[in-house]
């Protein structure tokens, strides 16, 4: 996900010399990538991710694009109020890239598990969210995010994520299928995926026809997108790397009550906690409940089937 | 030194400020009244390069209230210098109001980084001073803050950025005036020794009156002559300066005089009843 974020970064920073790439100490060996081609347009700015942020805003204040990048959750957390105030309230052109969506960082626990970010980072006005489940969407979600005069923050997963998309794009930031079923609806959000359409795949083997929908824009939301399906299944059923309150759950619930959609909303996610377990991404996965296997149980369940 | 015109139209902007503050119904009098001279001599006395037809310009020089508790003395100098209309600096506070207690880029296209909350100034600053170098800008960033302020941690993250991309283009002012909202800045964290800690984060030192308008100047003109990263300017002022009662003392940080003091105020500021209601 990493060198698919630096490598359409680059080709943006060869098109328009106002992009601008930041860093907090949080540089890989794909930036020196970047380094090497745009030496004078790659700042870091060392383990200080609240000043980056702000000088991103004064930045394009001045008319330049920078893209920030550390760790979603010292971006969504630490960095918050200079989100909110320098960047959003202004409605200035910088995009907030944070690394390690959800439980990537499965071997360095909660302080670094990016969890909450969709639910702090909603609330905030004028700010587009785009949550990529795979290397061509972070590719796409880049391409968005630059196109989109105002600020931008794109959570990316880092564990060497399954692409399901083919061709050079991925025309997936809109709301996406990737089964199609009459049984239930499944709608899920970034990394988590790939243990999602493994369920699917056994449903399926088993003769349970899911529909499994992609979100990669978490907002502005399509509504109607959202609408037709709660107008059609009796339980959506939603999957995502983060708490299920102000999440992805959190967002179909609130839509669904605001438009009288009388539609079961199951939430599959980390269930109001800080997660548990360190180790790979798999592991830490099945020790919250978000493994393929997990997910699956609690899915028959949910169908009743 | 002060010449009589430009001291006359200083306490004609402190009498300006106080009168909207009051009409409004609240203000923070005392930190307006600490930097009025510095932002008079900066947009008045054209220590600013800006073109009053293009708040926009490109290569203007840009200046950032960090310390945006000042933001009415501001607006205040704005309007003086011809910048805002009269009707915006009347509205504060009102109902349907223009501008608020803070400076706000949304209000204001003069307003250069919305600020209020402490310590996000400088690092807007610095951005700024950045992006104007890669475009090779003449133009200089300043940014005031409050000596307050400097408790924040991202001040310090910023004055290490500013050293570490040598940043010549970028000089802070502090508005030193020794106090903040409950006690002086002594009490709160001790001497604070803003000399040595700032030359030791490599930035270039100058110390001069913040209400002396020829002295800041002048300083200002050394600063950007020798300027061969980050500059910043210690300006001693008095938190209050021009009304007796609130000058040094913390508890005028955020209020109205009551009325006796009114009456210090009225008589210190030349305001009428009239003037008032």
């Amino acid at each position: 996900m990493n060198s698919a974020y630096i490598g359409k970064l680059m080709e943006l920073a060869e098109r328009d010399e106002r992009v601008i790439h930041l860093l907090a100490d949080s540089g890989t060996g794909y930036d020196e990538m970047f380094r090497r081609n745009f030496p004078d347009r790659i700042y870091n700015f060392g383990i200080a991710e609240e000043n980056m942020v702000a000088a991103a805003a004064g930045m394009a204040a001045a008319g330049k694009i920078p893209f920030v990048f550390t760790a979603g959750a010292f971006l969504a957390y630490r960095s918050m109020e200079f989100i909110r105030d320098d960047v959003c309230f202004q409605n200035l052109n910088v995009k907030i890239v944070g690394m390690g969506s959800g439980l990537s960082w499965s071997s360095l626990g909660p302080t670094h598990h990016t969890t909450e970010d969709i639910a702090v980072l909603r609330s905030i006005p004028n700010l587009m969210i785009l949550s990529p489940a795979t290397p061509k969407q972070v590719a796409e979600c880049v391409e968005k995010a630059y196109e989109h005069n105002g600020p931008v923050y794109i959570r990316i997963g880092m564990n060497h994520e399954r692409e399901f998309y083919d061709g050079d794009t991925a025309e997936t930031t809109e709301p996406d299928v990737l089964f199609d079923g009459k049984d239930a609806v499944i709608y899920v959000t970034g990394s988590i995926l790939e243990e999602v359409y493994e369920c699917c795949e056994k449903l399926k083997s088993q003769g349970i026809g899911v529909k499994l929908v992609n979100v990669t824009t978490l907002k502005p939301f399509d509504e109607r997108f959202f609408l037709k399906d709660a107008a059609s299944f009796d339980t959506v059923i939603t999957v995502e790397e983060h708490n299920i309150h102000g999440g992805l759950a959190g967002i179909l619930a609130e839509i669904a009550v605001f438009n009288k959609a009388g539609v079961k909303i199951v939430p599959i996610g980390i269930e109001d906690s800080f997660a548990a377990g360190y180790g790979d991404i798999k592991g830490v996965r099945k020790a919250n409940g978000l493994d393929a296997d997990s997910i699956y149980e609690k899915i028959r369940k949910a169908i009743g089937r | 030194m002060i010449n009589k015109s430009d001291e006359e139209e200083l306490k004609s902007l402190r009498k300006r400020i106080f009168i909207t503050g009051y009409k409004g119904g609240m203000a923070h009098l005392a930190s307006c009244f600490s930097c009025l001279e510095m932002l008079y001599a900066l947009y008045i006395k054209g220590i600013l390069k800006i073109d009053p037809t293009d708040p926009k310009q490109k290569d203007r020089d840009r200046f950032i209230l960090s310390k945006g508790h000042g933001g009415l003395a501001l607006y205040a100098v704005l309007e003086r210098a011809g910048l805002i209309e009269k009707d915006m600096l009347d509205s504060y506070l009102k109902e349907n109001s223009l501008i608020g207690g803070e400076p706000c880029m949304r209000d204001c296209e003069w307003v250069e980084a919305t600020t209020g909350s402490l310590g996000h100034g400088l690092s807007m600053g610095l951005g700024i001073a950045m992006a104007l170098k890669l475009d090779k800008s003449p133009a200089y960033v300043y940014v005031m803050l409050g000596d307050g302020e400097l408790e924040e941690g991202t001040v310090w993250e910023a004055v290490m950025a500013a050293h570490s991309f040598g940043l010549d283009n970028l000089i802070a002012i502090l508005d030193c005036n020794k106090i903040q909202k409950m006690d002086s800045v002594a009490n709160t964290i001790r001497e604070p020794h803003w000399v040595e800690k700032f030359e030791s984060f490599g930035w270039a030192v100058y110390e001069t009156s913040g209400h002396d308008i020829d002295a800041f100047t002048k300083c200002v003109h050394r600063v950007k002559e020798n300027a061969s990263g980050p500059s910043l300017i210690i300006a001693d002022t008095v938190k209050g300066k021009g009304v007796s009662v609130m000058e040094n003392n913390p508890n005028w940080h955020f209020k109205l005089p009551g009325k006796r003091d009114l009456k210090v105020f009225m008589e210190e500021l030349g305001i009428t009843e009239e003037e008032l209601a």
